[in-house]
């Protein structure tokens, strides 16, 4: 059984160590750990574990280095059928490829929880329609974004006449591309997306993990 | 380390503000505070484990999306109100009644679960049972005086009942309004179209089909012009769909209300307790509910016929005319009730009243099962198996959500003279999600039409405070207020209206010193106009002070935004000028002297503009 000492320990060290925007969350799984029951942590790690039981060791103690490959996270029955599920494992993972560690996974879900605060999904949600990771959603951004809301119905003309209509309605400042800013705003006028669409339905003992931290 | 070198640290740290004030918020709680709200989410994670709980919601919304989930989740709502109001009114009226109770001496047959009359007459079930003494258990003990009880219990209760609705309308509306001026473009629909909670196949590949058609009808909808004489054919069109669907509601209500009558006149006359004379009593909930039933077919079948510019526009007008039937029967049976049976020479007029409520929310319910039956199983079973191009079933959301509307508000209507209608129409509820649930995993494919559910949440929200609750309000009222009660039967027989049991207390009260205060509240604020003139004043007066400052809003926010348009402007002006200055200094030809000056003016530019850089995100 997985000693729950060892993974407070584990995730301490990468709360002290990684201070940033995953993490400033996983602090909210620290504080959940003190004082949470086994079971419903011990579910979240069995997820995880499940995924290629002879890699993920059930032991934490030292701090193992495991990181499951995109291929099997993007099999997991929550994201399975979800067109954009590389950009969502690639927007978690702390090296850019897709291969998650037990803390990024930890974040993945706790971000696109019910629980999670709407400036942090915001942050999310662009970065998982920036697929070419230039920090700006720009129109080869949109286009993929359109092929994959799509599946690739539309012509290449309607998809270059949307592409261009969306970026003149939303660019504020002019340079082509819809920086951070532009984008929050563009969200601000749809105001359940944060809220009841971009999240997974994860099992019910992980939304009791965030309730309880907060 | 200590709370201020804390504070440091994250102030060091790199990152935006907000994270910093979540890192803070994160490992400077403390501890009582959070035990405190751990308690508070393990009740509500336990209350959550119910049956009705969250697991079966979320498997409802990954398999058919958001827009289905939101009639279940109002469904929950809705089941949770009653719940509440059944505990109000049966631990302040039908409790203390029980404990006073006369014995029955009717014999029970079965028929009376849906005629809702015989024996059942003589129970706690209806008005007419209740006493209007003072009841108390033992002689000289603590006394319990039902009319005041009665009276208070249904005044208060609406009370709250008021306060919740306003707040959940407000709160919905502060959370899903638009603002109508910005025209919601494509950029937001392309960007937050996509529901992440969807995960079945057929599903996503159904949303991407909606979403493909909704651009594509997008680009060519521009282009759409009607010229003269097809404009004149679509209004007259539009006209004569609406003459034809008032036209109906107003047939039906008449059939509804001289079938009523003759109704009456059958109760009146006789008392024959045979099963004709119970029969003939369930054809007027009947014929309501098979109106309710099939009517709405008939709207959408005329909306069919209009060819409507775009598809919500078609809903909306569908959902307004089913809309307009429904309340127009709720409202001629309340006129029925109130003007005929009220002044009729029946024994307990508010018991009959409470007995075709009862047989018209029980006949409603079976209705509603009959519906799921045949519209959600029998068409499954015609769509792949007898007439395979009609394919599955869609859960109708609009009609089911009226549905539920129209049976709050009959209950609301009932309660006054039928106590324990609350708690049928919870334990209908009850059965009714489940049979919803079952019929739709079983038969039901995931809906193709477009379907905006934060603002049709906020639209059922309104629907159900305005027309039904405020409704049942002024109903409420009138019956208090302007009816005489029955002479024989029920808490206020004798009086000449229900309210002259509270203005007799009040009398009562004057005689004594302590109680000074409460007759003073009663005359000056309660029942003095000039009180409520003032109130209404100052509400109107707060009210216009917040839409100007709304409105000042708005022009900042113009203004903002020509701001940030000009600013990204400045910016590029800038880097060009830096480009050409950048150029000249490689340029050979320029004496050293004055390479070095632009070189500086070049270092100077760019710090201001990383200044800049910085500044604006830090906004």
């Amino acid at each position: 059984m997985l000693h729950i000492g060892s993974v407070k320990r584990c995730l301490v060290t990468h709360l002290k160590l990684h201070i940033g925007v995953r993490s400033s969350y996983a602090g909210y799984c620290i504080k959940a750990l003190f004082f949470s029951k086994r079971w419903e942590f011990d579910g979240l790690h069995g997820r995880y574990h499940e995924m290629a039981p002879n890699v993920v060791p059930m032991d934490y103690t030292k701090d193992p280095d495991v990181k499951l490959p995109m291929q099997l996270i993007i099999n997991m029955p929550e994201l399975k059928e979800n067109p954009f599920r590389e950009r969502i494992v690639e927007s978690f993972s702390e090296d850019g490829e897709g291969s998650l560690s037990f803390n990024d996974f930890v974040d993945m879900f706790s971000v696109l929880s019910e629980m999670a605060p709407r400036e942090l999904k915001a942050i999310y949600a662009f970065k998982i329609y920036d697929f070419n990771t230039d920090n700006f959603i720009c129109k080869s951004d949109l286009e993929k974004t359109l092929n994959k809301l799509t599946r690739e119905e539309l012509t290449a003309e309607e998809i270059t006449l949307v592409c261009e209509k969306v970026i003149e309605e939303a660019d504020m400042d002019g340079d082509g591309k819809l920086g951070f800013a532009d984008f929050e705003n563009m969200i601000s006028k749809a105001p359940d997306f944060l809220r009841d669409l971009l999240k997974t339905t994860m099992t019910l003992f992980f939304h009791t993990l965030i309730k309880l931290s907060t | 380390m200590s709370t201020s070198e804390r504070i440091k640290a994250i102030q060091k740290m790199p990152g935006t503000m907000k994270k910093k004030r979540e890192i803070r918020f994160v490992s400077l709680s403390s501890f009582a505070l959070q035990s405190f709200r751990r308690f508070g989410n393990s009740l509500s994670e336990y209350f959550h484990l119910l049956p009705l709980g969250h697991k079966t919601l979320k498997i409802i919304g990954a398999n058919f999306g958001t827009s289905v989930l939101s009639y279940f989740i109002f469904l929950k709502w809705l089941l949770a109100f009653n719940f509440f109001s059944f505990v109000i009114n049966f631990s302040f009226i039908t409790v203390p009644q029980l404990v006073a109770a006369e014995p029955n001496n009717l014999s029970f047959t079965g028929l009376e679960l849906f005629t809702g009359a015989g024996y059942f007459q003589e129970t706690v079930l209806y008005y007419g049972f209740y006493s209007n003494a003072t009841i108390s258990k033992t002689e000289n003990g603590p006394s319990y005086n039902m009319q005041l009880a009665y009276i208070f219990t249904v005044g208060i209760y609406f009370v709250i009942c008021f306060l919740i609705l306003l707040f959940s309308m407000a709160k919905s509306f502060c959370r899903n309004f638009i603002n109508p001026q910005i025209h919601s473009g494509i950029a937001s629909k392309l960007l937050c179209i996509w529901d992440f909670n969807i995960t079945n196949e057929k599903a996503v590949k159904l949303k991407q089909k909606n979403i493909s058609m909704q651009i594509k009808v997008q680009n060519t909808g521009e282009v759409l012009n009607f010229s003269a004489t097809e404009r004149v054919v679509r209004i007259v069109i539009h006209l004569v769909c609406w003459v034809a669907s008032l036209g109906t509601a107003v047939a039906a209500c008449a059939g509804v209300y001289f079938l009523s009558i003759n109704n009456l006149k059958e109760v009146v006359k006789g008392h024959k307790n045979d099963l004709e004379s119970q029969a003939a009593m369930l054809v007027l909930p009947i014929v309501a509910s098979v109106l309710n039933t099939f009517m709405p077919f008939f709207y959408s079948w005329l909306g069919h016929l209009e060819r409507f510019q775009t598809p919500g526009h078609q809903i909306y007008v569908t959902i307004t005319r089913n809309i307009i039937l429904k309340i127009s029967i709720v409202g001629i049976l309340c006129y029925y009730w109130l003007n005929i049976v009220a002044a009729s020479e029946s024994q307990c007029w508010e018991t009959l009243v409470g007995q075709d409520i009862y047989r018209l929310v029980l006949v409603d319910f079976i209705f509603c099962l009959l519906g799921s039956f045949f519209g959600e199983f029998l068409r499954r079973i015609i769509g792949t198996i007898v007439c395979v191009n009609l394919g599955l079933p869609e859960f109708d959301i609009g009609r089911n959500v009226l549905d539920l509307i129209y049976a709050q508000t009959l209950t609301w209507v009932g309660i006054l003279f039928s106590p324990l209608l609350p708690g049928i129409q919870m334990i209908s509820f009850s059965i009714v999600f489940y049979v919803k649930k079952v019929s739709l995993m079983m038969n039901c494919q995931p809906p193709r039409k477009v379907w905006r559910t934060a603002q049709m949440t906020t639209s059922f929200m309104f629907l159900l405070f305005f027309p039904s609750f405020l409704g049942v309000l002024s109903v409420i009222g009138v019956t208090i207020w302007r009816l005489k009660p029955s002479e024989e039967c029920g808490p206020f027989r004798g009086l000449s209206s229900m309210y002259d049991a509270v203005s007799e207390w009040i009398k009562i009260l004057e005689n004594y010193t302590a109680s000074k205060w409460v007759v003073w509240i009663y005359h000056n604020l309660i029942t003095s106009e000039l009180f409520f003139f003032i109130l209404s004043v100052v509400v109107l007066i707060i009210t216009y002070l917040y839409w100007q400052i709304t409105e000042g809003r708005k022009t900042v926010i113009k203004l903002l935004q020509k701001q940030i348009t000009n600013e990204g402007k400045e910016k590029r002006l800038l880097l060009e000028k830096l480009w050409e200055l950048q150029r000249k200094t490689e340029n050979p030809s320029m004496p050293r002297g004055q390479g070095q000056q632009v070189s500086l003016i070049v270092q100077v530019l760019l710090f201001q503009l990383r200044a800049w850089y910085d500044f604006m995100g830090f906004l």
